[in-house]
């Protein structure tokens, strides 16, 4: 197939839509993502049929709730998908470097965000908001840590892009990678959008 | 080309355990599948020997119930499905065109993440801890309450790795039906079978992620206490019905219309008559599968939903018969004025189609909210679902197999072993299940190890226990004919019924690795019927012959699979009563961390290491093509 | 579609111009706004409940619409089976969320 004409020459346009094995890839990956959005929706629907049984003494979610450390946590993610963004566009230009750098930055703001939800369980707990305390909580750190969970991969994922591109530089091969990734990225924040919406912003009105 | 890489090719086992031919990959399917059917089929014939008589003490009542649980979830999440898989592999990519599936390393990964996913689900008999809360493992039965041993671990995780499987075999198959289509194969020209297979693999992409998700929720209430379907803490019951049949519902589908399918191929072939009403079984197909998706509520019409959902639900169910109708008249107008040869394949796809209205009439009669009432939970659902998923896919594969056999295997089986098969198979069927009707209807539970003497049930259900024994005797027979077949040279030609009418019989049987020597150029519908009726003998190529790039074979799919088998067994035990070194490890989670990096570590390996592939050059292809 | 094998290669890249970022910073910004209102109508209260929850999710929808059309391409041509992927999944969850919000507890 044409993968190989083109490992050496010059990127064409849309490197990621180039070859077949591309074209699959960008594919496949948008139809995973129908699936996840299933996923990420039966978990909402999870927590939004169990939202209201805290039981008795335990801390409920308009008392729990933080908006300041969302807030936060929001800013970071929706900077990284900017990132990202600025990524894909550094990869069509075939602006190596400049793409490793934005890549780096997203998984930076990635760790950010992690390191803050960590944080936030961690008060939980001590708050007396456990994994195993209601059908609240239970569904609550389903849902959220599910989403974080899929943050922890993106980051190892674009982690390791970057150290992959480092090493054979931006192909027919690798471009398609970098791009599914990017969209793997946004479509986190778009669940992250639905988190802090569903949960902490109607959970704090009640 | 300047790029000759080494080919590395692997023989014997390790050809098998590193495949990526979808062909290969297909007949592994074929042979797991298989097993898990004789499995399934062995632990029927166990249930109906306990039931023969009233009263009887064959197996326990504990017995009893893993036996029906492990049934029921053995054939639909491990006979049927992969067995559908099967032919899907063998067939699809040939059907459409293509030298290849879209993503043949995945393909592989499904079928061993399936493969572990089923032994994990059968080591339990092993392990002495086998699930037995039935294949739809309802709460609150299913919760570490009323199920304190491991056997709903082994339901959950087991059906967990199988479902990852499924659900990248799903995605596979998308792909390569909307990306991999020959030159002028549009949608509207694929045959049935490859349109039936795209709408169930795009119903497994969306159903399946509900049952995750529901497993894992029960995962957690089961191994970390969370409180989704635990009263007490503030879960519910209900919720848990509801994402199984949220993905249960679709599954039947994804059970059915690859049946639908290979009936339309069978069916028209074997008249020699093009399929009646293309475009309206495609469009029947497309709403059945859009349907299965709004019906979910009538497995819980008892439950309590209220009028409303009740009656909503009730005619949403009662609307599929209209496109499962079309279907049926169309299969029926194929056959009117064809020039019809009642080979074993067709005697399978004719006496499917009576078979499939009795189920689907009783599923009418059930998806009537109020009459459901009386049935729920009798032995005429049992009737039912039996005569939808034996009479309906089974016959189905059966057909299917018989008739795609010469094209995976290239060797025919043989017809009159093949009738003996359908005939002892079809009164076998009807036998044991005809009865079961009228058993439910005299108020006959399900899912009750026995019965009592004088409630008129008894000759009836040894009625139902010689059918079950004479179906076995049909499957056992059809096992004959494929050891038979296996000793026999491979002579099926590319056509070998001599009707085919799609790509597939374009090609030598059993396709050769890169499966088209040169791509085909579809002109039709039928594309190779068309050709043939226009005086050609095979189909014009779309492109020169040139060196074909093939990827190369790898062990990751099988270690990587085995990781998550090895995880599976880690989180089920670290709650365990041993002592030791053993109960320390898995205690601390290090077996389940084990297995998980396995899997990870195979993931990066495979994202690390590029494929290059390697190249058959063409004169390599002459001359295969010449030798066979 | 069969002859989408060789179309996309075969664009003369000369013809497309790379897009800027503006376009992009414009849809962060506009992103950041959206949840600022979210965040507002919810710290300022005292406004009906159920108009909040409308409030809130045309919000995400919006949200979504800026990461999923502008920033995943979705808008773009070529793009018809990823919607159709996407929608599909979207008409799961709907039924699904009724599920859950009419038919758990009552």
């Amino acid at each position: 197939m044409s993968a190989h004409s083109h490992l050496d020459g010059e990127l064409p346009h849309e490197p990621e839509r180039a070859t077949l094995e591309g074209r699959n890839k960008v594919l496949g990956f948008w139809l995973f993502l129908g699936g996840e959005t299933v996923l990420f929706g039966t978990l909402f629907s999870i927590f939004l049929a169990l939202r209201d049984q805290v039981g008795d003494g335990n801390p409920t979610g308009q008392e729990l709730f933080k908006l300041g450390t969302v807030a936060i946590a929001t800013f970071i993610l929706l900077t990284s998908s900017l990132t990202s963004v600025f990524a894909i566009q550094a990869m069509h230009r075939n602006h190596v470097k400049a793409m490793q750098g934005w890549l780096i930055i997203t998984v930076i703001l990635g760790l950010g965000f992690l390191g803050l939800e960590i944080y936030e369980f961690y008060e939980y707990i001590h708050e007396g908001h456990r994994f195993s305390t209601s059908a609240f909580s239970s569904s609550f750190y389903t849902l959220v840590g599910f989403h974080g969970a899929h943050v922890l991969f993106g980051i190892v994922w674009i982690s390791l892009l970057i150290f992959q591109v480092a090493r054979k530089g931006l192909n027919v091969v690798t471009a398609p990678k970098v791009y599914v990734a990017g969209m793997y990225w946004h479509f986190i924040d778009v669940v992250w959008v639905f988190i802090f919406t569903v949960v902490y912003l109607m959970g704090k009105v009640g | 080309m300047a790029h000759a890489h080494p080919v590395k090719r692997y023989t014997g086992l390790m050809d098998w355990l590193t495949t990526v031919d979808h062909k290969k990959i297909g007949i592994l399917y074929l042979i797991a599948g298989g097993f898990f059917f004789l499995i399934g089929g062995f632990e029927a014939l166990l249930i109906r020997i306990q039931l023969w008589k009233p009263l009887n003490n064959f197996v326990s009542a504990d017995t009893y119930n893993e036996l029906l649980t492990m049934h029921g979830t053995t054939m639909i999440f491990l006979a049927a499905m992969p067995i559908i898989f099967a032919l899907m592999n063998a067939i699809v990519p040939l059907q459409i065109g293509a030298r290849d599936v879209a993503f043949p390393f995945v393909n592989a990964l499904g079928f061993w993440t399936f493969l572990f996913g089923g032994l994990l689900l059968n080591v339990s008999w092993i392990a002495g801890a086998v699930p037995d809360a039935g294949w739809t493992s309802y709460l609150p039965l299913a919760d570490p309450t009323y199920s304190p041993g491991k056997g709903v671990d082994f339901y959950v995780l087991g059906l967990q790795i199988a479902g990852i499987g499924t659900l990248v075999g799903g995605i596979n198959f998308l792909v390569t039906i909307i990306n991999m289509r020959a030159p002028g194969m549009s949608f509207m020209r694929m045959p049935m079978f490859t349109w039936s297979a795209f709408i169930t693999s795009a119903l497994i992409l969306f159903a399946f992620p509900a049952l995750t998700v529901g497993l894992v929720a029960l995962m957690f209430d089961r191994l970390f206490s969370a409180n989704f379907f635990n009263v007490s803490g503030g879960g519910n019951t209900v919720l848990w019905e509801h994402i199984f049949w949220i993905f249960g519902h679709p599954e039947v589908y994804i059970l059915i219309l690859p049946a639908f399918g290979i009936i339309s191929e069978v069916i028209s072939t074997f008249s020699r008559k093009r399929l009646f009403g293309y475009s309206s079984m495609v469009f029947a197909t497309v709403l059945i599968g859009f349907l299965g998706f709004m019906v979910w509520a009538h497995h819980m019409f008892t439950v309590g939903l209220g009028p409303v959902a009740n009656a909503l639900f009730s005619i949403a169910t009662m609307l599929i018969a209209v496109p499962t109708g079309i279907k049926i008249f169309n299969w029926i107008f194929t056959m009117w004025g064809g020039s019809i040869r009642f080979t074993a394949a067709n005697l399978f796809a004719v006496g499917f189609v009576p078979t499939f209205v009795m189920g689907g009439v009783t599923g009418v009669m059930l998806a009537a909210a109020p009459a459901d009432f009386q049935y729920h939970d009798s032995y005429f659902v049992v009737a039912h679902f039996h005569y939808v998923i034996v009479g309906g896919l089974v016959l189905g594969l059966f057909s299917g197999l018989h008739y795609w056999w010469p094209k995976i295997f290239g060797r025919m089986l043989s017809e009159g072993l093949g009738k003996l098969t359908f005939w002892t198979f079809y009164i076998g069927f009807h036998l044991t299940f005809f009865v079961q009707h009228f058993l439910g209807l005299l108020g006959m539970p399900r899912r009750v190890y026995t019965y009592l003497d004088g409630l008129g049930f008894n000759s009836m259900n040894l009625i139902s226990t010689i059918g079950a024994f004479l179906m076995g005797i049909g499957t056992i027979i059809f096992i004959i004919n494929i050891i038979v077949t296996a000793a026999k040279p491979k002579t099926a030609s590319n056509d070998p019924w001599e009707d085919g009418r799609t790509l597939e019989w374009s090609i030598p049987s059993p396709a050769p690795e890169y499966n088209f020597l040169q791509t085909p150029l579809v002109r039709g519908y039928d594309a190779l019927w068309k050709e043939k009726m226009d005086g050609n003998t095979g189909m014009s190529p779309a492109e020169p012959i040139g060196p074909i790039h093939m990827p190369s074979g790898s062990i990751l799919p099988f270690i990587m699979s085995f990781g998550l088998f090895v995880a599976g067994f880690g989180f089920m035990y670290a709650n365990n009563e041993w002592t030791g070194f053993v109960k320390e490890i898995f205690a601390s989670h290090a077996v389940a961390g084990l297995g998980l990096g396995i899997t990870l570590t195979c993931m990066i390996i495979r994202s690390l290491k590029d494929d290059h592939g390697f190249h058959i050059e063409p004169e390599e292809l002459t001359k295969k093509e010449v030798k066979e | 579609m069969a002859a989408n094998h060789s179309s996309h290669s075969e664009q003369p890249a000369k013809r497309h111009k790379h897009e800027g970022p503006r376009k992009h910073v414009v849809a962060y910004i506009f992103s950041l706004l959206l949840t600022l209102v979210a965040f507002a109508t919810v710290i300022g209260g005292e406004i009906n409940t159920s108009f909040i929850y409308i409030l809130l999710l045309v919000m995400a929808a919006l949200q979504v619409v800026i990461q999923m059309g502008f920033w995943m391409h979705m808008k773009d041509r070529g793009h018809l089976f990823p919607i159709v992927g996407i929608m599909t999944g979207v008409f799961v969850v709907f039924t699904i969320v009724i599920m859950a919000e009419y038919w758990t507890w009552w």
